[in-house]
């Protein structure tokens, strides 16, 4: 924990004692951003169902590998989509099943009493109950709701053992509503908004930074009405960062954000690369560690993550970028190597290009797109078709594609995706460098337009190092937080949140972990609008 | 709220839903009021098949008296009786002029459009596909143990432009791509045992599993008494999976021999790009077999196939890996302007297209062995014409089986080139179940989702 100290103070934050000092604010807005998410329900994603499921057994039960893949939104898959369709609820009721024909009840959650207690105990089955209620609800459970578990726990276990009847209560848990969905649904305040409750902000919180369910710190401190405090709610992410589970939660917005996420279910051809599946989880792997150590190590910076001039390469990737492996951990520099950043990493590199050949427009377009946020006219909206140059021996991909611009219609935007997407060209189908194709000499010059400016550059590492300090990639990434976080997309409350951070510090606005910060602190974390 | 289920057995089910406060479950998991009003007979299943990478017209024609055995021909499979035991010429009509309308005009077009073929809307759009709407909302497929089956091969992730099936609301469903995982949803309720400790833990799990969804039943009814009106088709999805699975619990007699599970050392690997492709031949009929024994068993009568190409399977060994760059993209049709045409790369766009018919034609002979053949709608299409140029216009159709009368096979019917919506396709067949209305889809522009093909 103490690694991560630092970045704290250099965030502008001390280690705070969560909710101490804190008055409890009145049940009105803090803040100045006024525009509002829509209330509603999610259904908890695979990883989160994962985690959830963990505190509930005391155990993984991979719950994950039972149930369908996540239905993503902009590739992120934590979001309003994921719904509870047949086969998905028929997979949990399986894998509940399965999970609970064998427990063990002597470990967490489970109450000392119960490895031994006997049907009819009933204060050891109230305590039991009470105690994976509050677990799965993520909160304190009713007595109402205690009641009807204790219903379903007196099924199992008639003529049964007292295991039998917690299996039932889990089974129960495990695929009841109330586990399965985030609710964002509060009460309506006088001003007309919808404040979420303490225990919604504590699931929400919770969620959102560390990937799993409230812990006993964070309940807590909803129960006194803690968490309707920003300052309170940052001290306790600041808290909840310093846990390990937290990395894997950055991981993901990441690799979801910038599309690496999709490498996983993508081919390469035979010509291009042998072994590609050990190849590709190489390359995630080293994305995996360089995103790791930006989060601990470097504040969650935009500029170093897209310009630090170093990466964690693992040894099963150090002939593919030319280098002596190095140790575990260790990091490389990159100035020798013609990158700079996650965008010359050979899991974003080989995510946006062809089977067997590179693809100046996917990559111009996700830089474009993804980290600029700028709109792209697709082709299907101007009811223009699609062509792909023909195969050309002769001819570099730079060659064949810069056909585009000779087309006025397909000019309007190809000129801008191929002037970012021609800086990569030295890279090919899976991201290896190369300094000539069929026999030419590689051409990576190119333009971009942003920040009000355009700039001429050399090479995708000139384009890092700009995004590396553009406001416009600041405020496209305070904009994917936001989409990230609320799981839904609302470009009103995307405008109004980067739009206000852009007088935030710097050190907060070009920063992943502040804007984290920022977004659980500020009102449109805490509140909805009225439905 | 005291409530007590110490014992279940002497509650009935309804003073259980009530005593969980679920009083309201029967609004709650009644399906919209049915619009069918039609007279029998009507058509009673539905196979939806989606073929990747769209179609070399040239060889998809069919010559003079609908000769589908020319050479080269994409067709051949339904006149192949040395392979399906039968020509199934008379059994297909070849349909050609449609266009996926209803995506063109949202932008949903190319590789997006699988999405637009069942659903005739585009991304935005919040209707169910076609055998969603005939299976859960007209409630067609309340009586059979399953509402659907959503199969696929190689891809399960529910992508909004990877999926042929979707949800009301517009959410994606998953498919089943294990041929295990589809025999277990179809079949494994019916595997007990005979011996009495067998039968006795499924009585028990059965009480069990009846309580356990009046209690989730009443926890959906809670939340949906909070939802804002946005978020109602959310908890109508989940409540149509409560119902799959009540008919699961409350168990139905099985109207055939169980059949075997499928030997899952025949498929190790069953995802694409993670090694799963030179087994998607055999996980493919599999998947064909299941779906039309869990027909013919009257475990489902609703089911979708997303097929995979035929890239890194090595099935083929004239085509190369990666048929979507190196054949669908290099396709250059006669009817392009500017092309002039290259047959040879029809040939090789051909093989694709002629192997997913192969699976088709499967189908139909698996549908005719157990004489449902007459009572099918089934409907083959891509999400493209020309591939090459990520057109969703003009893609060639085939419609197969009976439509419970309603449609005659051997017949090669061409709706022109100014293309006329697929919506219209789909006004038909939910026609043909009996639906009473004339339009399906969502568009814009309500001419697109207006009216039915004339197929007579």
């Amino acid at each position: 924990m103490n690694s991560r100290v630092p970045w704290l103070f250099s965030l502008g934050i001390g280690l705070l004692g969560c909710g101490d000092g804190d008055k409890l604010p009145a049940q009105q807005p803090e803040q100045v951003v006024s525009e509002r998410l829509a209330p509603g329900v999610r259904r908890l994603s695979s990883p989160e169902l994962d985690a959830a499921a963990a505190s509930l057994f005391g155990a993984e039960i991979g719950l994950s590998r039972k149930i369908p893949p996540d239905a993503r939104q902009n590739d992120y898959s934590r979001n309003e989509a994921q719904t509870v369709d047949s086969l998905t609820l028929g997979s949990l009721y399986d894998a509940a099943q399965a999970a609970t024909s064998t427990l063990d009840l002597g470990h967490a959650p489970f109450p000392s009493c119960a490895k031994t207690a006997a049907v009819g105990d009933q204060a050891c089955e109230s305590a039991t109950i009470a105690a994976l209620a509050r677990l799965a609800f993520r909160r304190v459970a009713t007595d109402a709701e205690v009641g009807q578990l204790q219903a379903l726990f007196d099924l199992g276990a008639s003529g049964q053992m007292f295991g039998d009847g917690v299996a039932v209560v889990l089974r129960a848990l495990l695929a009841s509503p109330k586990f399965l969905y985030a609710t964002t649904l509060g009460a309506s305040m006088p001003s007309g908004d919808v404040a979420l409750s303490d225990e919604e902000l504590a699931s929400e919180l919770a969620f959102l930074i560390s990937g799993t369910p409230p812990d006993d710190t964070l309940l807590d401190a909803a129960a006194r009405g803690e968490l309707r405090s920003g300052a309170s709610r940052e001290a306790q992410a600041v808290r909840l960062m310093q846990q390990s589970g937290s990395r894997f939660l950055y991981r993901r917005f990441v690799e979801e954000w910038l599309g690496i996420v999709r490498l996983s279910g993508l081919a390469k051809s035979s010509s291009v690369v042998n072994d590609w599946t050990t190849l590709r989880g190489a390359m995630l792997d080293e994305t995996n560690a360089f995103i790791d150590d930006i989060f601990a190590q470097q504040n969650g910076s935009l500029s170093m993550l897209f310009a630090g001039g170093y990466s964690i390469i693992p040894s099963g990737l150090a002939a593919f970028y030319g280098i002596e492996p190095t140790p575990p951990g260790a990091r490389v520099a990159l100035d020798q190597l013609g990158r700079s950043g996650i965008l010359q990493q050979a899991s974003f590199l080989a995510t946006f290009a062809h089977e067997d050949e590179s693809a100046p427009v996917l990559r111009g377009k996700a830089v474009l797109i993804r980290v600029l946020c700028q709109h792209i006219t697709l082709p299907e909206e101007l009811g223009l078709d699609v062509h792909l140059p023909p195969p050309d021996p002769t001819a570099t991909t730079r060659e064949r594609f810069a056909a585009h611009a000779l087309d006025p219609q397909c000019a309007q935007c190809h000129n801008a995706l191929d002037g970012v997407g021609f800086t990569f060209e030295d890279f090919d189908a899976v991201g290896r460098f190369r300094s000539h194709e069929n026999g030419k000499p590689i051409d990576t010059s190119g333009s971009v337009n942003f920040d009000g400016q355009t700039l001429q550059l050399a090479d995708s590492v000139a384009l890092s190092r700009a995004l590396a300090t553009s406001s416009d990639a600041q405020h496209c990434a305070a904009r994917q937080v936001v989409r990230f976080a609320a799981g839904q997309t609302d470009v009103k409350v995307e405008d109004a949140f980067a739009d206000a951070m852009q007088t935030a510090p710097l050190e907060r606005r070009a920063s992943l972990t502040g804007l984290f910060l920022e977004f659980v602190k500020s009102d449109v974390f805490a509140w909805r609008r009225s439905p | 709220m005291t409530v007590s289920l110490t014992a279940p057995r002497k509650i009935s089910r309804r003073a259980a839903l009530t005593a969980l406060g679920a009083g309201a479950a029967a609004t709650l998991l009644r399906p919209s009021a049915p619009l069918r009003a039609q007279a029998a007979p009507t058509a009673r299943y539905f196979i939806g098949v989606y073929m990747p990478h769209g179609m070399a017209r040239e060889l998809w024609v069919p010559q003079t008296g609908f000769n589908i055995s020319y050479e080269n021909a994409v067709l051949s499979p339904f006149d192949d009786a040395a392979t399906f035991g039968q020509s199934f010429r008379q059994n297909i009509v070849a349909l050609e002029g449609l266009d996926l309308t209803a995506g063109i005009k949202a932008g949903t077009t190319g590789h997006d459009a699988s999405r637009v073929i069942l659903t005739g809307s585009g991304t935005n759009g919040d209707n169910s596909s076609l055998d969603q709407f005939l299976a859960v909302e007209q409630g067609l497929g309340q009586s059979t143990p399953l509402s659907s089956l959503v199969l696929g091969v190689g891809l399960a992730d529910p992508q909004l432009d990877w999926c042929i099936s979707y949800a009301k609301g517009g959410s994606a469903l998953p498919k089943v791509i294990d041929p295990s995982d589809t025999f277990n949803k179809a079949f494994a309720q019916w595997i007990v045992g005979s011996d009495p400790a067998a039968i006795a833990r499924a009585d028990r799990e059965r009480q069990i599993g009846k309580s356990l969804l009046d209690y989730w039943t009443a926890d959906l009814n809670a939340l949906a008494a909070r939802v804002p009106a946005a978020e109602k088709d959310k908890i109508d999805q989940h409540a149509a999976a409560l119902r799959d699975l009540e008919k699961r619990v409350n168990g139905q007699a099985l109207n055939c021999a169980l059949p075997s599970a499928p030997d899952p050392s025949l498929y190790p690997f069953i995802e694409s790009y993670n090694k799963g492709e030179p087994y998607f031949e055999t996980i493919t009929n599999l998947q064909i077999d299941l779906l039309v024994q869990a027909m013919a068993c009257d475990v489902t009568r609703f089911g979708t196939l997303f097929l995979a190409d035929l890239s890194r399977t090595g099935f083929d060994p004239v085509l190369p890996e990666d048929v979507h760059i190196d054949v669908a993209h290099r396709y250059a049709t006669a009817g392009r302007a500017g092309v002039g045409g290259d047959p040879s790369t029809w040939a090789m766009l051909g093989r694709q297209n002629r192997y997913a018919y192969s699976k088709v034609a499967r189908i139909v002979q698996r549908l005719s062995e157990a004489g449902l053949l007459d009572q099918t709608v089934l409907v083959a299409m891509s999400d493209m014409g020309d591939p090459a140029v990520h057109s969703s216009r003009q893609i060639p159709t085939v419609l197969a089986g009976g439509w419970g009368g309603k449609l005659t096979g051997g017949r090669h019917i061409d709706l022109g080139a100014d293309g006329t919506p697929s919506n219209r396709l789909l006004v038909s067949i939910q026609q043909a179940f009996g639906v009473d209305s004339n339009e399906f889809g969502q568009s814009q522009d309500p001419t697109v989702i207006t009216g039915a093909l004339d197929l007579g």
